[in-house]
């Protein structure tokens, strides 16, 4: 009898299993690394081996330093970032990314859910009249079948971090302006705008500041001005309870995402990025700051 | 575990748990043909604890028809077979996955009802230990699962959910912290969206066209003609033709710039591109000309007298020079694409269909009849076509040799279209 009772019990313990996927929270481990996949063998490669010591690289590296030396050299001379003290103290709007050619296209990087193992599919490249860039692909939401990933359909193009000489960190410094002006056009989908800033702790190190682009759709180029105290404080996705305005002394990069659960072709064409001065514009940060959001 | 499975193969999984439980239990195993899923009986559902039976039961509902009814008589039939709810989480779970085929995943009265199967009152804490420690856990993990599924897909939850929440969880519990996390956010960005569509878009192709153009255009001046109506003709030789709609927009300041359009540089009609209204794609087609070669531009003068109420130009002899402070525009080139002069949907985008739209422009626009017109349509959506000012200034007349030289990639379908076109009978 009682070994029937506790064969009944371990019939429920068993019978408590999930049923349907696991829906398992992500396991957060101490030091924070890169995403592997589900199921993707751990990369055992000691960290020497992961270096890259070809000859014609390391050329281009002389080039490249030389290059930044001179100019770390002879900048002060001009003045702060090698542009005159008076426009420096006078700019009231500075241009950051325009298209002239393929070579700004280096400064961009293109992602979307295939290193998730999606299926998306984002490209980017000129436009016909060479003087914008296109970004263009394929959305797809199906989420890989790994069993573990729920959600999929990303497609993100981020400007690369700005380096110094020897790949010292450097920062945009936007402390002087306080909006962001896009001239983009798009087919009406809504995109986001990623802000990523330096932060001293590692644990902070996916905080990112977005906000919304809407774009109109049809021929004609939109005019988009976002005041930076609307950025709203996010981590791996998820908006945080506790907000902060976004410091605009050191911003990394920025980031373009496009992600509505709408499968389907998109574009958008991106005319030139900048930022201003809104002297209209007082507001500090658009979200309460007194108590958390929502109060605890 | 043994896994014989029945001889009756009807619901594969349901037979392994029937089997299974038959040697705990020892009852006699009933392999026998499972009842119609609108009249579960009682006995039947009390000895079903499998997990997998939670999936099957939907699965036998779903065989039927997939609506929020049979969805909501599952939960009912859930809730009303046990007092204690066993395995309602996993229902929980099973619910929620199979949501999207019931088509009921927009809805938040499903929502409520998926929520109240959780039983109340059970996972409240009662002391601060147990308010401290995660109490519960996985049934609070699901409650925040019900939750997140509501936000992915833009539900906001309402009194009754909180309601719900806190007769299940306690104030404090993560479900409640969630359900205050949507409250806060939801409403922020519920409206900042400066070019809002419709939550229910038409269902008339003309209507959602005459939306998607006036969307675009922005430009309240613009006027929407509907040049055809959709309709089904039937020729002599009993053939059905559809014909497709074509609805056209322009505003004044288009046929203006139209009206002078020089008769010797060709006008375009491109298209198709995309256009999103939420999650719909609508395709239109533009008519526009190439950029004039920078030697051909002339600086018009303002016209003083076109707005009385706004100077359109000022000349205030300020030394800006020397000022950046007062210089608020970018520093960019500008950018000429050539102007847009009309628009138009249409459900089928050959070239005949465009070639009515064009006939259907030269009622108000004249001079489209002395204009050669070509077409550059593509049957894949794509950016507007542009060509630089150094490759066009030497291309005056537009022929099929240059403009196969031009774009060897596209091979677009080019026509020329010289003859002055009859304009034909525009139904309204």
């Amino acid at each position: 009898m009682c070994a029937l009772k506790l064969l009944r019990c371990s019939h429920y313990q068993r019978l408590l299993l999930p049923s349907v996927s696991p829906l398992s929270v992500p396991r957060r481990s101490v030091t924070p690394s890169e995403y592997r996949r589900p199921g993707q063998p751990q990369d055992k490669r000691r960290p020497w081996q992961k270096v890259n010591f070809n000859f014609s690289k390391g050329v281009e590296g002389i080039k490249k330093h030389f290059t930044l030396l001179k100019k770390e050299v002879t900048d002060p001379f001009i003045g702060p970032e090698g542009r005159p003290l008076r426009e420096h103290m006078l700019e009231q709007n500075r241009v950051l990314w325009e298209f002239k050619g393929p070579q700004d296209l280096e400064q961009w990087t293109v992602s979307c859910d295939q290193e998730i193992g999606g299926h998306s599919e984002v490209h980017l490249k000129m436009s016909r009249n060479n003087s914008t860039c296109f970004l263009y692909g394929t959305l797809s939401s199906v989420p890989p079948k790994d069993g573990e990933t729920r959600y999929s359909g990303y497609c993100t193009m981020r400007s690369k971090k700005p380096q110094a000489l020897f790949d010292r960190k450097k920062h945009h410094d936007w402390t002087t302006f306080n909006t962001l002006y896009l001239r983009v056009r798009g087919d009406g989908r809504p995109w986001m705008i990623n802000i990523a800033a330096e932060t001293y702790f590692s644990h902070q190190k996916d905080d990112i500041y977005n906000y919304f682009l809407y774009t109109r759709g049809g021929p004609y180029w939109q005019d988009v001005k976002i005041p930076f105290s609307k950025f709203f404080l996010t981590h791996r996705g998820r908006v945080q309870d506790d907000q902060h305005p976004l410091w605009l002394d050191k911003v990394n990069s920025i980031g373009f995402t496009l992600g509505d659960k709408v499968n389907g072709p998109f574009q958008l064409e991106i005319d030139y990025i900048g930022v201003c001065i809104d002297y209209a514009h007082t507001e500090e940060f658009a979200y309460e700051l007194y108590k958390r959001n929502p109060e605890v | 575990m043994i896994r014989c499975l029945s001889p009756v193969t009807r619901g594969c999984a349901a037979a392994v748990s029937v089997q299974l439980r038959s040697g705990f239990h020892g009852s006699p195993a009933s392999a026998k043909s499972r009842p119609v899923p609108t009249h579960f009986n009682n006995e039947d559902k009390e000895k079903d604890w499998s997990p997998a039976s939670r999936d099957d039961l939907f699965e036998q509902v779903a065989r039927e028809t997939k609506t929020k009814a049979t969805f909501n008589k599952v939960i009912e039939v859930f809730t009303r077979q046990d007092v204690r709810r066993r395995g309602h989480v996993e229902f929980i779970y099973a619910a929620l996955k199979k949501m999207p085929e019931f088509g009921v995943e927009r809805d938040l009265s499903v929502y409520n009802k998926l929520l109240d199967v959780f039983p109340k009152e059970v996972f409240v804490p009662r002391n601060f230990i147990q308010r401290m420690f995660n109490h519960y856990p996985r049934q609070q993990e699901c409650g925040v699962q019900v939750l997140e599924q509501m936000e992915n897909y833009g539900i906001m939850p309402n009194v009754e959910t909180k309601v719900l929440l806190v007769q299940t969880f306690g104030d404090k519990s993560h479900p409640i912290r969630k359900y205050q996390r949507i409250m806060y956010w939801f409403p922020k960005f519920k409206n900042i969206n400066p070019f809002p569509v419709p939550e229910q878009l038409p269902e008339d192709p003309v209507d959602l066209a005459r939306l998607s153009l006036t969307r675009i255009a922005n430009d309240l001046d613009a006027q929407v003609t509907v040049y055809q109506l959709p309709c089904t003709d039937v020729t002599e030789s009993g053939e059905e033709v559809v014909v497709p709609h074509i609805v056209g927009i322009q505003s004044p300041s288009q046929m203006e710039l139209l009206e002078k359009h020089s008769v010797d540089r060709p006008v375009f009609v491109e298209g198709p591109f995309p256009l999103w209204l939420k999650r719909k794609c609508v395709h239109y087609y533009i008519l526009r000309a190439e950029p004039l070669p920078p030697e051909l531009k002339t600086e018009e003068p303002y016209d003083p007298e076109r707005c009385l109420d706004y100077p359109l130009q000022l000349d205030l002899d300020l030394d800006l020079d020397c000022d950046l402070g007062d210089d608020q525009s970018f520093d960019v080139e500008d950018l000429d694409e050539g102007p847009v002069f009309a628009m138009c949907m249409t459900s089928q985008g050959d070239q005949f269909t465009l070639n009515q739209w064009i006939s259907g422009l030269q009622q108000n626009n004249p001079v489209l009849g002395r204009v050669p017109t070509l077409f550059r349509l593509d049957s894949s959506p794509r950016e507007l076509q542009k060509t630089d000012h150094t490759r066009s200034d030497h291309k005056q007349e537009p022929s099929f040799g240059t403009e196969g030289e031009e774009e060897p990639a596209e091979e677009p379908e080019v026509l020329k279209d010289e003859e002055p076109r009859r304009s034909r009978g525009m139904k309204q």
